[in-house]
């Protein structure tokens, strides 16, 4: 541990000037302090406070290392800009929230990557931690900075900057990195900071870039990622949870003061989703599917009920209308355990095919707020390219359910830029858009419906089918944008929301890029960059300076078509997920042949559960279904999640062609 | 009944704003178990309120909550539980009992006693300033009031806070007073140091006042300071 005289009180001046000083100030309840610890672990997440308080991730790692005994596991969030910029001026350094150790004085400091643009909030947040930003640099007393999360599955960008890795999910593997990490620093820390690298390589789903070389090509592709050092593995496997039944999962999560952004309790009825949509990274990264039992969730929502306050229960997934036993679980929620409460339970997403009025009705709603559906594409065979499968004949059904009970604001998700698009395709979301808003005539008899249409960027994300492709250009997108500006020009009722472009590239740029782009983060971070993601901070010319100034060329990572042979960077870190499989999916796309869900048919072929010594956990016919409820008045609540709600599903599938 | 509680808001939650103080009430109250009312309608709300406003920042040994509750529980055994269902920056020091019809406690407050800790560079003029103000008949103030159409008002500061006790150590300035308050409303505790920075020229640093309420009471009809809660010591 760094010993130095860190300045660590926000001044009452301090916390008086920036915005939710709540942010900055812990005590919350449920909050984990532990004044005396053999290791303490900071999980920084590099956003602000009530962005990263709804992580589940972390409240989940939280519990469990905070149960492991002599260890501390304490959060730590972004500061706000204005916050930032008084901690700069008076030497304040980032601490912990609980026991406000700087982030230098911790053993291990954890970020989590949720999403690219975050990436210079974490080399801004190593540095007002006390915390050497570059790895290489880093002394022997500085504690070992850790990424995680989904996109982990391309850490390169971030070389420079982290020790290591922890691959896919982390209930097992960072319990035992931390008892690793006490046993080499109870031996005097053996061999110093590479003595214990050399120790985590060994735990399995670490991966340590140091201990990996890459060479390129003429073309500046990859040529190869070889282990300049025995521990390291050709390629680091994810972890994954066989059974979730078998780990612990926090009923008794920190209650904040401040609203946060999702501001309930949320209970994981499963993990992965395999409906195989070609553009989702999460769908590939999270496979495969396994799911909590209802008996065990119920007893979950009971305490987390009892020991947060909370009024209410999100059931969080992927797609959580796919959850076999939802209906046994809602009524036993609804009916039994919380009848004579006030507690309202929520999809955080609902699916387009079967838009079930009779879940609808199970769930409780004060509010008649907006329902959202994601179509994702315009027309059925652009559908049908990202196998996303659903029919306008869906939609209509959903809409005219959701009109008749009395809604009449609708969102829509799209996407523009997918691969094999023509103009036809984009205009097919006009098309589709107009459809459910007269539609709501059809259904009620009268005007007055509201649909948002909100288009946002493909953005092309390894280990996916997609991964290969071309992210659309920047003139390409505007184009675009300006095809469905026309469109809906006139058209009342619709407003079309549209998502910044260059926000799409900058994340294009890191989602496929390699390590030769940390020195134009740090070049970005160093000119002020940070908080990316965030509109008003957002500085699409310094970065375009910066990557000239670094010699890198953006379009190289975003615009480019790979090549079928190409090495990607991120190969020696997967998920479990083939090439070949994604390979033959990316042909599929562009046949507009669709795959079917693995989950309640046959393997499809990707090869995690083979890879991983896995398999899908799904209790379909294992509890029993309720007889369907009778037709009553819906009362449906949506709560939308952040980022891209993936809100729709595949249909059924009839046709199915096996990959080879 | 209405179960009526002197809580706190210590130094480490100081930060946070009425309504996230209000909102961790409520959760705390449902961890607790107690039986709590709710409003009728279409979005019925905890019957649960607080005696005043605090602004953000103000510690306050004093603040005074009162819940409707649909059926008795006695107050000793309603503040063990809801000690246990707290954040440590919350503790319950007193509890009490009325029936449903008594007044509101936010109506009855006639009067807080505030502390205020500010640093100090000149400790001679501040004397005398503090002297001058115990001396005047009043002491016009021109204070913010977002809600009216002007967006300021006038108010005079001696009507509320009448006299100061001041003390001045180790470059630090500590004022105690009691403030006012009205049907009609109060001034806010840090209002008094600009107010004395504007009328005797001293430059106190506002930004940094450590301000505290150390009490809130009522005020009977010979002006004599009683208790908020009448089981209370």
């Amino acid at each position: 541990m760094t010993k130095r005289d860190y300045k660590k009180d926000f001044t009452i001046d301090m916390l008086s000037a920036v915005e939710k000083p709540a942010r900055y100030t812990g005590g919350e309840f449920g909050s984990v302090v532990k004044e005396r610890a053999e290791v303490r672990i900071a999980l920084a997440f590099p956003d602000v406070y009530e962005v990263g308080m709804s992580y589940l991730g972390f409240k989940i790692l939280y519990h469990i290392l905070n149960r492991m005994e002599g260890v501390a596991a304490e959060r730590t969030y972004a500061p706000w800009v204005d916050m930032e910029k008084l901690m700069r001026e008076r030497g304040v350094v980032l601490t912990t929230l609980e026991t406000k150790q700087a982030l230098a004085e911790c053993d291990l400091v954890g970020f989590t990557l949720q999403y690219e643009l975050s990436y210079t909030n974490i080399l801004n947040m190593l540095d007002l931690g006390g915390v050497t930003v570059l790895a290489q640099d880093r002394k022997e007393d500085e504690p070992f900075v850790i990424v995680g999360g989904p996109c982990v599955f391309n850490p390169e960008p971030l070389a420079d900057f982290f020790d290591l890795a922890v691959i896919g999910e982390g209930e097992e593997t960072l319990p035992e990195l931390v008892t690793v990490y006490k046993k080499w620093k109870a031996a005097g820390r053996q061999g110093g900071r590479t003595g214990f690298l050399q120790a985590a390589a060994q735990v399995s789903g670490i991966y340590v870039p140091s201990f990996y070389d890459v060479t390129y090509q003429d073309d500046g592709t990859v040529q190869a990622v070889t282990p300049n050092q025995k521990v390291a593995q050709p390629v680091i496997y994810k972890r994954a949870v066989k059974d979730l039944a078998t780990v612990d999962y926090p009923t008794d999560p920190i209650v904040p003061f401040m609203s946060i952004v999702h501001d309930r309790i949320m209970l994981e009825v499963f993990r992965g989703c395999s409906r195989g949509c070609r553009f989702c990274n999460a769908g590939m990264v999270y496979r495969p599917v396994r799911e909590r039992k209802p008996e065990q969730l119920r007893q979950m929502a009971r305490q987390l009920v009892d020991n947060t306050g909370y009024d209410e229960i999100s059931l969080f997934s992927l797609s959580t209308a796919d959850y076999s036993c939802l209906d046994p679980l809602l009524d036993g929620m609804l009916k039994e355990d919380f009848k004579d409460e006030r507690v309202s339970v929520s999809l955080p997403s609902l699916r387009i095919d079967s838009f079930c009025i009779d879940v609808a009705q199970k769930v409780n709603s004060v509010r008649k707020s907006g329902l959202t559906f994601a179509p994702e594409a315009g027309s059925q065979r652009m559908r049908d390219v990202i196998n996303k499968g659903v029919t306008e004949e869906n939609l209509m059904d959903a809409v005219s359910a959701a009109f008749a009970n009395g809604w009449k604001k609708v969102k829509l998700y799209f996407m523009i830029g997918l691969p094999y698009e023509t103009d036809a395709d984009v205009l097919a979301i006009a098309t589709l858009a107009k459809k459910v808003l007269y539609k709501y005539k059809e259904v009620t008899g009268k005007g007055g419906a509201m649909v948002t249409v909100s288009v946002a960027n493909f953005v092309p994300k390894p280990y996916t089918a997609f991964q290969w492709a071309a992210q659309d250009s920047l003139a390409e997108i505007k184009r675009k944008d300006l095809l469905l500006k026309e469109a809906f020009s006139r058209v009342r009722g619709i407003n079309y929301q549209y998502h910044e472009s260059k926000v799409s590239v900058l994340e294009g740029v890191f989602a496929r890029g390699d390590r030769r782009l940390g020195a134009a983060l740090y070049k970005a971070w160093q000119q002020g960059e940070r908080f990316d993601g965030w509109d008003d901070c957002f500085n699409f010319d310094l970065w375009q300076q910066v990557f000239t100034d670094c010699g890198l060329d953006p379009h190289f990572y975003a615009d480019r078509v790979r090549g079928e042979e190409e090495v990607f960077p991120w190969e020696h870190v997967s998920p479990g997920v083939a090439k070949a499989f994604l390979a033959n999916e990316y042909r599929k796309a562009k046949l507009a042949q669709l795959t079917h869900d693995c989950r309640h048919g046959a393997c499809t072929g990707c090869n995690v559960c083979q890879q991983l010594g896995v398999t899908v956990v799904d209790y379909t016919g294992q509890v029993p279904v309720p007889a369907p409820a009778a037709a009553a008045p819906v009362n449906l609540q949506v709560v939308q999640t952040a980022g891209t709600p993936d809100t729709t599903s595949v249909a059924p599938v009839t046709e199915e062609v096996r990959p080879q | 009944m209405k179960l009526r509680l002197q809580i706190t808001k210590d130094r480490s939650i100081r930060f946070i704003s009425h309504l996230e103080y209000a909102r961790t009430l409520m959760r705390a109250v449902l961890r607790a178990k107690l039986p709590v009312a709710y409003s009728e309608g279409f979005n019925p709300h905890m019957k649960l309120s607080l005696a005043s406003a605090l602004g953000v920042g103000v510690v306050s040994q004093a603040e005074f909550v009162e819940m409707e509750l649909k059926e008795p529980v006695p107050p000793a055994e309603a503040a063990l539980k809801l000690r246990r269902a707290l954040p440590a920056g919350i503790r319950v020091v007193t509890a009490d009992a009325v029936d449903d019809h008594a007044p509101a406690l936010m109506s009855v407050a006639g009067g807080a006693t505030y502390q205020v800790v500010v640093p100090a560079a000149n400790p001679d003029k501040i004397s005398q300033a503090i002297g001058a103000f115990n001396e005047a008949g009043s002491l016009p103030f021109i204070k913010k009031a977002p809600k009216t159409k002007a967006g300021v008002k006038e108010i005079d500061v001696k009507f509320y806070i009448p006299h100061l006790e001041a003390e001045l150590q180790d470059g630090k300035l500590t004022l105690r007073f009691d403030c006012r308050i009205t049907p009609a409303g109060s001034m806010k505790a840090v209002d008094l140091v600009n107010a004395l920075n504007k009328q005797y020229e001293l430059e106190l640093p506002v930004e940094l006042a450590d301000i505290e309420r150390l009490d809130l009471y009522r005020v009977d009809d010979l002006g004599r300071h009683e208790p908020m809660l009448a089981g209370a010591q």
